[in-house]
Protein backbone atom coordinates (compact mmCIF):
# COMPACT_ATOMS: atom_id res chain seq x y z
CA UNK A 1 0.00 0.00 0.00
CA UNK A 2 1.11 3.55 -0.59
CA UNK A 3 2.52 5.10 2.51
CA UNK A 4 -0.42 8.00 2.18
CA UNK A 5 -3.24 5.62 2.06
CA UNK A 6 -2.04 3.32 4.77
CA UNK A 7 -1.73 6.63 6.87
CA UNK A 8 -5.27 7.88 5.58
CA UNK A 9 -6.69 4.85 6.23
CA UNK A 10 -4.97 4.57 9.75
CA UNK A 11 -6.06 7.94 11.12
CA UNK A 12 -9.50 7.20 9.71
CA UNK A 13 -9.66 4.17 11.30
CA UNK A 14 -8.45 5.25 14.44
CA UNK A 15 -11.14 8.13 14.69
CA UNK A 16 -13.50 5.21 14.35
CA UNK A 17 -12.61 2.89 17.07
CA UNK A 18 -11.88 5.77 19.23
CA UNK A 19 -15.18 7.28 18.59
CA UNK A 20 -17.31 4.28 19.37
CA UNK A 21 -15.79 4.05 22.67
CA UNK A 22 -16.55 7.32 23.65
CA UNK A 23 -20.06 6.63 22.24
CA UNK A 24 -20.26 3.61 24.80
CA UNK A 25 -18.89 5.48 27.51
CA UNK A 26 -21.80 7.85 26.92
CA UNK A 27 -24.40 5.05 26.91
CA UNK A 28 -23.80 1.60 27.32
CA UNK A 29 -27.27 0.54 27.87
CA UNK A 30 -28.23 1.71 24.55
CA UNK A 31 -25.29 -0.63 23.20
CA UNK A 32 -26.21 -3.30 25.20
CA UNK A 33 -29.68 -4.50 23.37
CA UNK A 34 -27.36 -4.96 20.06
CA UNK A 35 -25.90 -8.25 22.02
CA UNK A 36 -27.49 -11.26 20.76
CA UNK A 37 -29.31 -13.51 23.96
CA UNK A 38 -27.46 -16.18 23.55
CA UNK A 39 -23.95 -14.18 23.58
CA UNK A 40 -25.12 -12.23 26.48
CA UNK A 41 -25.81 -15.69 28.28
CA UNK A 42 -22.15 -16.60 27.88
CA UNK A 43 -20.75 -13.82 29.17
CA UNK A 44 -18.88 -14.22 32.61
CA UNK A 45 -19.86 -10.62 34.09
CA UNK A 46 -22.21 -8.19 33.52
CA UNK A 47 -23.08 -7.10 30.90
CA UNK A 48 -22.77 -3.58 31.65
CA UNK A 49 -19.51 -4.42 32.88
CA UNK A 50 -18.71 -5.90 29.67
CA UNK A 51 -19.96 -2.50 27.61
CA UNK A 52 -17.24 -0.89 29.85
CA UNK A 53 -14.26 -3.12 28.96
CA UNK A 54 -15.27 -2.89 25.19
CA UNK A 55 -15.25 0.74 25.13
CA UNK A 56 -11.50 0.69 27.01
CA UNK A 57 -10.78 -1.73 24.28
CA UNK A 58 -11.85 0.50 21.26
CA UNK A 59 -10.18 3.67 22.69
CA UNK A 60 -6.85 1.90 23.06
CA UNK A 61 -6.87 0.51 19.88
CA UNK A 62 -7.54 3.78 18.00
CA UNK A 63 -5.01 5.34 20.31
CA UNK A 64 -2.40 2.97 19.01
CA UNK A 65 -3.60 3.46 15.55
CA UNK A 66 -3.91 7.30 15.74
CA UNK A 67 -0.02 7.65 17.55
CA UNK A 68 1.42 4.82 14.81
CA UNK A 69 2.41 2.60 17.65
CA UNK A 70 1.98 -1.00 16.84
CA UNK A 71 -0.57 -0.43 14.31
CA UNK A 72 0.11 -4.15 12.99
CA UNK A 73 -0.80 -5.40 17.11
CA UNK A 74 -3.59 -2.58 17.09
CA UNK A 75 -5.45 -3.71 13.88
CA UNK A 76 -5.02 -7.25 14.75
CA UNK A 77 -6.66 -6.70 17.55
CA UNK A 78 -9.07 -4.64 16.07
CA UNK A 79 -9.80 -7.30 13.64
CA UNK A 80 -10.42 -10.04 16.16
CA UNK A 81 -12.56 -7.87 18.14
CA UNK A 82 -14.94 -6.94 15.23
CA UNK A 83 -15.21 -10.14 14.29
CA UNK A 84 -16.15 -10.99 17.50
CA UNK A 85 -18.93 -8.28 17.35
CA UNK A 86 -20.25 -9.45 13.73
CA UNK A 87 -20.65 -12.97 15.67
CA UNK A 88 -22.15 -11.77 18.68
CA UNK A 89 -24.55 -9.49 17.19
CA UNK A 90 -25.58 -11.18 14.30
CA UNK A 91 -27.04 -9.61 10.71
CA UNK A 92 -28.19 -5.99 11.57
CA UNK A 93 -28.49 -2.63 9.63
CA UNK A 94 -24.76 -1.50 10.58
CA UNK A 95 -23.41 -5.17 9.54
CA UNK A 96 -22.37 -3.67 5.98
CA UNK A 97 -20.14 -1.20 7.99
CA UNK A 98 -18.47 -3.38 10.39
CA UNK A 99 -17.58 -5.55 7.36
CA UNK A 100 -15.75 -2.52 5.73
CA UNK A 101 -13.88 -1.84 9.20
CA UNK A 102 -13.02 -5.13 9.30
CA UNK A 103 -11.34 -5.33 5.49
CA UNK A 104 -9.63 -2.20 6.91
CA UNK A 105 -7.85 -3.49 9.77
CA UNK A 106 -6.88 -6.25 8.03
CA UNK A 107 -5.72 -4.09 5.42
CA UNK A 108 -3.67 -1.96 8.08
CA UNK A 109 -2.53 -5.25 9.84
CA UNK A 110 -1.17 -6.74 6.62
CA UNK A 111 0.53 -3.22 5.65
CA UNK A 112 2.36 -2.86 8.37
CA UNK A 113 3.33 -6.14 10.03
CA UNK A 114 6.80 -6.07 11.65
CA UNK A 115 9.78 -6.58 8.75
CA UNK A 116 11.13 -9.79 10.43
CA UNK A 117 7.99 -11.38 10.44
CA UNK A 118 6.93 -10.80 6.88
CA UNK A 119 10.81 -12.14 5.92
CA UNK A 120 10.53 -15.12 8.15
CA UNK A 121 7.29 -15.72 6.20
CA UNK A 122 9.16 -15.56 2.62
CA UNK A 123 11.87 -17.21 3.74
CA UNK A 124 9.61 -20.31 4.39
CA UNK A 125 7.67 -19.90 1.63
CA UNK A 126 11.01 -19.94 -0.48
CA UNK A 127 12.50 -22.99 1.23
CA UNK A 128 8.79 -24.66 0.16
CA UNK A 129 9.31 -23.90 -3.13
CA UNK A 130 12.71 -25.00 -3.04
CA UNK A 131 11.34 -28.54 -1.90
CA UNK A 132 8.92 -29.00 -4.26
CA UNK A 133 11.67 -28.42 -7.10
CA UNK A 134 14.01 -30.60 -5.70
CA UNK A 135 11.26 -33.57 -5.79
CA UNK A 136 11.41 -35.30 -8.95
CA UNK A 137 8.40 -35.60 -10.84
CA UNK A 138 6.17 -38.59 -10.92
CA UNK A 139 5.35 -40.33 -13.74
CA UNK B 1 -22.99 16.74 20.37
CA UNK B 2 -22.52 16.98 16.00
CA UNK B 3 -19.99 19.66 16.68
CA UNK B 4 -18.72 17.65 19.30
CA UNK B 5 -17.99 15.06 16.73
CA UNK B 6 -16.08 17.31 14.52
CA UNK B 7 -14.04 19.23 16.82
CA UNK B 8 -12.98 15.53 17.47
CA UNK B 9 -12.08 14.18 14.96
CA UNK B 10 -10.46 17.16 13.51
CA UNK B 11 -8.32 16.67 17.27
CA UNK B 12 -7.59 13.13 16.38
CA UNK B 13 -6.04 14.57 12.56
CA UNK B 14 -4.09 17.42 14.70
CA UNK B 15 -2.83 14.50 16.98
CA UNK B 16 -1.89 12.51 13.80
CA UNK B 17 0.23 15.37 11.95
CA UNK B 18 1.83 16.33 15.05
CA UNK B 19 2.89 12.87 16.22
CA UNK B 20 4.22 12.84 12.44
CA UNK B 21 6.31 16.33 13.27
CA UNK B 22 7.79 15.21 16.34
CA UNK B 23 8.71 12.13 15.10
CA UNK B 24 10.57 12.79 12.49
CA UNK B 25 11.99 16.42 14.48
CA UNK B 26 13.16 13.13 17.07
CA UNK B 27 14.46 11.15 14.12
CA UNK B 28 16.51 14.13 12.99
CA UNK B 29 14.58 13.45 9.58
CA UNK B 30 13.03 15.59 7.04
CA UNK B 31 9.32 15.60 7.03
CA UNK B 32 7.64 14.32 3.39
CA UNK B 33 6.89 17.88 1.99
CA UNK B 34 4.11 17.50 -0.38
CA UNK B 35 2.85 21.39 -1.50
CA UNK B 36 5.21 24.44 -1.13
CA UNK B 37 8.62 22.81 -0.65
CA UNK B 38 9.31 25.07 2.89
CA UNK B 39 8.75 22.61 5.26
CA UNK B 40 12.39 22.24 6.34
CA UNK B 41 13.37 26.21 6.49
CA UNK B 42 9.92 27.02 8.60
CA UNK B 43 10.54 23.94 11.29
CA UNK B 44 14.10 24.54 11.13
CA UNK B 45 13.50 28.14 12.05
CA UNK B 46 14.30 29.61 15.33
CA UNK B 47 10.58 30.46 15.43
CA UNK B 48 9.88 26.38 15.85
CA UNK B 49 10.06 26.66 19.21
CA UNK B 50 8.10 29.00 21.70
CA UNK B 51 9.78 29.33 25.31
CA UNK B 52 12.20 26.13 24.63
CA UNK B 53 9.41 23.97 23.44
CA UNK B 54 8.89 22.58 20.28
CA UNK B 55 5.43 23.46 18.53
CA UNK B 56 5.04 20.51 17.22
CA UNK B 57 4.91 19.66 20.78
CA UNK B 58 2.54 22.19 22.13
CA UNK B 59 0.50 21.56 19.21
CA UNK B 60 -0.26 18.03 20.12
CA UNK B 61 -0.69 19.18 23.66
CA UNK B 62 -3.53 21.04 22.54
CA UNK B 63 -5.13 18.51 19.99
CA UNK B 64 -4.93 15.72 23.15
CA UNK B 65 -6.38 18.15 25.07
CA UNK B 66 -9.25 19.29 23.09
CA UNK B 67 -10.03 15.45 22.37
CA UNK B 68 -10.38 14.91 26.02
CA UNK B 69 -12.57 17.49 26.55
CA UNK B 70 -14.80 16.89 23.74
CA UNK B 71 -14.87 13.02 24.43
CA UNK B 72 -15.25 14.46 28.83
CA UNK B 73 -18.79 16.97 27.05
CA UNK B 74 -19.82 13.90 25.05
CA UNK B 75 -20.19 11.48 27.76
CA UNK B 76 -21.30 14.19 30.73
CA UNK B 77 -17.99 14.08 32.79
CA UNK B 78 -18.98 17.26 34.67
CA UNK B 79 -17.89 20.26 35.55
CA UNK B 80 -19.56 20.86 31.95
CA UNK B 81 -19.38 24.50 32.07
CA UNK B 82 -15.77 24.12 33.05
CA UNK B 83 -15.06 22.13 30.12
CA UNK B 84 -17.02 24.51 27.67
CA UNK B 85 -14.98 27.33 28.88
CA UNK B 86 -11.77 25.48 28.28
CA UNK B 87 -13.04 24.04 25.35
CA UNK B 88 -13.50 28.19 23.94
CA UNK B 89 -10.16 29.24 25.86
CA UNK B 90 -8.35 26.67 24.15
CA UNK B 91 -9.76 27.11 20.56
CA UNK B 92 -9.51 30.68 20.70
CA UNK B 93 -5.89 30.94 21.38
CA UNK B 94 -4.93 28.21 19.37
CA UNK B 95 -5.96 30.14 16.52
CA UNK B 96 -4.68 33.11 17.53
CA UNK B 97 -1.20 31.31 17.75
CA UNK B 98 -1.84 29.98 14.26
CA UNK B 99 -2.61 33.57 12.56
CA UNK B 100 0.68 34.22 14.22
CA UNK B 101 2.28 31.48 13.13
CA UNK B 102 1.14 31.77 9.50
CA UNK B 103 1.81 35.31 9.70
CA UNK B 104 5.60 34.27 10.21
CA UNK B 105 5.63 31.77 7.15
CA UNK B 106 4.14 34.35 5.08
CA UNK B 107 6.37 37.86 5.92
CA UNK B 108 9.21 36.57 8.08
CA UNK B 109 10.28 33.24 6.83
CA UNK B 110 9.15 33.66 3.46
CA UNK B 111 8.35 30.04 3.20
CA UNK B 112 5.42 28.00 3.57
CA UNK B 113 5.22 24.17 5.35
CA UNK B 114 2.81 22.23 4.25
CA UNK B 115 2.47 19.99 7.97
CA UNK B 116 2.52 23.71 9.65
CA UNK B 117 -0.80 25.07 7.29
CA UNK B 118 -2.85 21.99 7.81
CA UNK B 119 -2.79 22.29 11.54
CA UNK B 120 -3.46 26.30 11.04
CA UNK B 121 -6.59 25.18 9.13
CA UNK B 122 -7.34 22.62 11.62
CA UNK B 123 -7.54 24.77 14.34
CA UNK B 124 -9.49 27.85 12.65
CA UNK B 125 -12.10 24.75 11.56
CA UNK B 126 -12.69 23.89 14.94
CA UNK B 127 -12.97 27.58 15.92
CA UNK B 128 -15.71 27.94 13.28
CA UNK B 129 -17.57 25.00 14.14
CA UNK B 130 -17.35 26.18 18.10
CA UNK B 131 -18.70 29.52 16.70
CA UNK B 132 -21.36 28.12 14.68
CA UNK B 133 -22.43 25.54 17.73
CA UNK B 134 -23.30 28.63 19.77
CA UNK B 135 -25.32 30.71 16.89
CA UNK B 136 -27.33 27.76 16.09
Amino acid sequence: MKKTSFHILRVGLAITFLWIGVLIFKQPEAWEGYLQPWAAGLLPIPIAQAMTGTAILDIAIGAFLLFDFLPWLAALVGAIHIVIVLTVIGITDITVRNIAILAAAIAIMADSLPKAFTDKIMSWQKTEDQKNQDQPLEV
Amino acid sequence: MTSLALLFTLSAIGISETVYLVRKRIASEKPICPIGGGCVTVLASKYSKMLLIPNDVLGLLSYVTVSFIAAFLVIGVGPMFVWNSALKILVAAASLMSIFLTYLQWRVIRAWCFWCLMSAFTVWLMGIIILASAAV
